[in-house]
């Protein structure tokens, strides 16, 4: 640990199991999160980042206490975040913002984008009831949207527009913590771009610490400087975003970085087959199977995460060393 | 014109199609060559997909008010009667969507997907089907073929979805092959297999395809050459790799601009504005209420200029 | 493809106190719901001014004018014991417009709270409401309203409860799916997320959001009430006679449809009038109260 701070969030060997239904053989479960360890540095950006299926989102569920931990702990500001949460729920609730992937389900269709941003403001009393609407306009234009909204309700606003208001939401309960999944996910290039820019500033500004689960490596380099990849429940490696661009320690890594679309390289597909099923995990190293570089040892037993220089983590017996390119 | 007539495949000319007040096309014109990949890219309300749809004809009058011209092959595709349209469709016009899990019926076996172009357009007998339909699902890459053709859709994962639908697309050995935003609900690892599938399985047959993207790299790792379209007109046209080293058309490089390249860090610039509705589009050049170029002239709209390998539609270009 | 909406939003000033009137303007805006909401209004107008528009006392009785058709002195005809069925039919709309709002008020309050409470709290407590509920629905309501009527007697305020008992299953079953529906939505676990306390996600959240479809329930139901009543009536286990009654007075016409067809065809006309007019209100309160219907208006 450098410094003697300690992180917001400290995932400590999480499992979470989904009981599927009970076999003749005992219960047939799906490994959702299988060993996860992560810890999340006050006033870092880290991007969660994996193809679907590899547990990130459940990550975030068991970070926010939507959901327990079937096995290991995840501490907030050193604490277990199920007794902060018996003990003062209110304060947690506002520390940490959640920005939703489906930003308009995320709102009440019968309130108006006023009730919507200003509900935090309200429950929280950061404000007085009176001085509400002129706090929502403030934050209604830092976002990039006209105060005039705020009549408005989330059906009649464009799918860039409802992002910008489940940001702004967000920043109302002056959080320290923002979380948000997929947020930029499926927009035009332009209103991505722009909302990306929107976050980058206010994380910058508010020195808030972010969490933005992504499957676009894209966005995740833009926007955080840590980046934890994940493929079948488990992290393969962590580090910060540059030195795993530049050179990816992890054969997964390196293999979803190559399959990235660019504009100075030809299409490649140097992954071969799919994630598999997290109901029966193989043994050994998960990735064994699609890995190109696959050795009789990852089969047989399961990698460990190991440090590497430069703060970086690597789950893997072999890893790569020097540059990315095509082989 | 002979000589033209054999290397064109398929030239859209001129093509306006307007749904009630929107006009959802204006003036598209463009060529794909025999053997030749296009792209179509531009962000929503372009009319990327409305020109599929027209080229397959599930847009024509009176639904639409369709005027121009589509030829395929030599054959005029506006005018072509609905029974005539029926035996292009899925036989020498092959279709990719979107969205597998809403193209394929949930009722009916992969099998049963893959028995019906050949029944219909080839006649095939159920022997020579089953035949068929497992060289089809080997040569997408779905593994023990015979089973699968036993599955239903819901119990095959999307990239296996999609495989399926290609091979859907490719089972009468199309000349053209219109793919609608084929990965766009994918991982990127499967995106890349499935888009080399795709190009090779093309390129094997000499077919031509035109590609629905909003990805510009992907659109450029894919396409022979790309068609720009803002708000229903083509802006740019030019071979992929000249388009995206040098873009031309201020939209061109808005959208260059603003799209994300692995490892950037620098601010994207996002383009000012939004996508104009197709009800109340502005007059003259459509785009110059959002370009930082835009000048009095952009008050006329601007002819599509070909100028060496490309084409143009701007007056500062 | 659908064509995005531009960045620019439309001042349309919408305050929060407008939302009522923008409700009442967005029900007056359909032609159909407006016809429906007239008519109920006259309904309701003519049972509360009956006193002062009926030209008749509804219960007298005059052998000697019995089974006149339609004229000055009788405008609607009078019945088979000379009672004047334009009078009876003003002071019939109170009887049939009570009971309908009343029974529907008692029920719905009662299956709401069974619903909501069913809904929300799950597990055991979800079980046994429901099977409470089942049993309830398991009789046509016409059947439940008899039963009970048969135990208490007939009579204006036990025709009520027999109705509102048979309409708590209907209630409590569909708010409770929409409790669930509703529950299971993003912005429930976004609130629950942001730390707005369980009471205020229940009334400002699932309440609002499951509201709608229970007051177009409650319409529905009014019409249904109504024509219960009327044939509990008709069949002489609710309302007792001489009370006017639009179902007694169908029932009473009934022998006489050949000679006098005005005795049950006026109240029957003015029955199937109401439903209708009911059934109209109904549908234009689903489609105004649904914000995303707001487009088209």
């Amino acid at each position: 640990m450098k410094e003697n701070r300690l992180p917001v969030f400290s995932v400590l060997d999480v499992e979470k199991r989904f009981l599927l239904r009970k076999g003749r053989n005992g219960p047939v479960e799906l490994r959702a999160l299988d060993g996860v360890r992560l810890d999340i540095e006050e006033g870092s950006s880290v991007a969660l980042v994996g193809e679907s299926g590899s547990g990130k989102s459940t990550l975030v569920r068991l970070l926010l206490g939507l959901d327990r931990p079937s096995d290991g702990r995840v501490l907030y500001d050193g604490g277990d975040l199920q007794q902060v949460l018996s003990r003062d729920r209110a304060r947690f609730a506002r520390e940490v913002a959640f920005v939703y992937q489906d930003a308009r389900g995320s709102m009440n269709p019968r309130f108006t984008i006023g009730d919507i941003v200003g509900e935090p403001i309200r429950v929280h009393r950061l404000h007085p009831v009176q001085h509400i609407p002129q706090r929502v306009s403030e934050l209604l234009e830092r976002v990039g949207l006209p105060p005039s909204v705020a009549v408005r309700y989330p059906h009649q606003l464009s799918g860039g527009q409802v992002r910008r208001v489940a940001v702004a939401r967000a920043l109302a309960q002056q959080p320290r913590v923002i979380m948000a999944d997929e947020a930029v996910a499926g927009l035009d290039v332009s209103v991505q771009a722009s909302l990306l820019n929107l976050l980058r500033e206010l994380v910058a500004e508010l020195r808030v610490t972010l969490v933005f689960v992504t499957h676009d490596l894209g966005v995740a380099s833009y926007l955080c400087d840590r980046i934890a990849v994940m493929y079948l429940g488990r992290i393969l490696e962590t580090g910060p975003v540059d030195a795993i661009l530049q050179g990816p320690a992890h054969p997964y890594t390196r293999g979803l970085l190559d399959s990235f679309p660019r504009f100075d390289r030809p299409l490649r597909a140097p992954l071969r087959g799919e994630i598999p099923s997290p109901v029966d995990l193989p043994a050994g190293c998960r990735f064994a199977g699609r890995c190109p570089c696959v050795q009789p040892r990852c089969t047989s037993s399961d990698p460990v995460a190991q440090p590497l220089p430069g703060g970086r983590l690597v789950a893997c017996f072999h890893p790569l060393s020097g540059q990315s390119g095509p082989t | 014109m002979d000589t033209l007539a054999d290397t064109t495949l398929l030239s859209l000319d001129a093509l306006s199609l307007a749904r009630g007040r929107a006009d959802v096309l204006d003036n598209v014109t463009f060529t794909l060559g025999r053997g030749q990949t296009v792209g179509l890219i531009g962000e929503s309300g372009a009319g990327k997909s409305t020109i599929a749809l027209a080229i397959i004809g599930l847009l024509r009058a009176p639904q639409v008010a369709l005027r121009g011209s589509i030829r395929f092959d030599g054959v005029e595709l506006t005018t072509l009667p609905e029974s005539e349209y029926r035996r292009l469709r899925g036989n020498r016009i092959g279709l990719i969507f979107q969205d597998a899990t809403a193209a394929l019926n949930p009722c009916f076996t992969v099998g049963a997907h893959l028995a019906e172009p050949l029944s219909r357009h080839l006649g095939l007998q159920a022997r020579e089907r089953r035949q068929r339909s497992i060289e089809l699902l080997e040569s997408v890459g779905i593994g023990e073929a015979a089973l699968r053709l036993d599955a239903f859709p819901h119990e095959l994962s999307g990239g296996m979805q999609q495989r399926v639908m290609i091979a859907m697309a490719l089972a009468c050995d199309p000349q053209l092959l219109i793919a609608d935003e084929p990965t766009s609900a994918l991982d990127v690892t499967i995106q890349a297999q499935i888009m080399e599938l795709i190009l090779e399985r093309v390129r094997a047959r000499a077919a031509s395809a035109i590609f629905v993207l909003h990805d510009l790299a992907l659109a450029a790792q894919v396409c022979d050459r790309v068609v720009v379209l803002y708000a229903g007109q083509v802006v740019e046209e030019a071979p992929a790799a000249e388009l995206f080293a040098d873009p031309r058309h201020p939209y061109t490089r808005a959208l260059r601009a603003c799209s994300i390249e692995l490892g950037e860090r620098d601010a994207l610039v996002p383009i000012p504005g939004a996508v104009p509705g197709l009800e109340d589009l502005p007059g003259g050049c459509r785009f110059a209420p959002r370009c930082e170029r835009a000048s009095a002239r952009c008050a006329q709209t601007p002819p599509l200029v070909t100028d060496g390998t490309r084409r143009i539609a701007c007056w500062h270009a | 493809m659908s064509a995005p909406r531009s960045m620019q939003v439309p001042a349309v000033p919408a305050t929060r106190s407008g939302a009522l009137a923008e409700g009442w303007s967005a029900v007056w805006a359909q032609r159909s719901a407006r016809w429906g909401m007239g008519i109920v209004l006259a309904y309701v107008l003519a049972a509360l001014f009956a006193p002062w528009l009926a030209t008749h006392d509804p219960v007298a009785q005059a052998v000697e004018a019995a089974m006149q058709a339609p004229s000055t002195a009788h405008w609607l005809g009078t019945d088979s014991f000379g009672q004047d069925i334009y009078s009876r039919l003003l002071y019939g709309a109170r009887l049939a417009l009570a009971i309908g709002f009343g029974s529907v008020l008692l029920g719905m309050v009662a299956g709401v709270a069974l619903g909501l409470i069913a809904g929300l709290a799950g597990g055991r407590i979800e079980w046994a409401i429901m099977r409470v509920v089942d049993g309830l629905l398991a009789f046509p309501e016409l059947i439940l309203a008899m039963a009970f009527l048969a135990v208490l007697g007939p009579g204006v305020d036990n025709l009520v409860y027999a109705l509102a008992l048979s309409f708590v299953g209907p209630f409590a079953r569909t708010v409770r799916s929409d409790v669930l529906q509703v529950r299971a939505q993003p912005y429930v676990e976004a609130a629950r997320l942001m730390g707005v306390p369980m009471r205020e996600i229940v009334l400002r959240h699932v309440l609002l959001n499951v509201a709608p479809g229970i007051v177009v329930q409650a319409g529905i139901r009014v019409s249904i009430a109504i024509l219960l009543e009327s044939g509990l009536s008709f069949l002489g286990v609710g309302v007792v006679p001489p009370t006017p009654d639009w179902g007694l007075m169908i029932a009473e016409g009934r022998a006489f449809i050949t000679m006098a067809p005005w005795i049950s065809g006026i109240p029957g006309l003015a029955l199937a009038i109401l439903l209708v007019a009911l059934n109209l209100l109904a549908d234009g309160l689903r489609d105004a109260l649904d914000p995303r219907s707001g487009e088209t208006r």
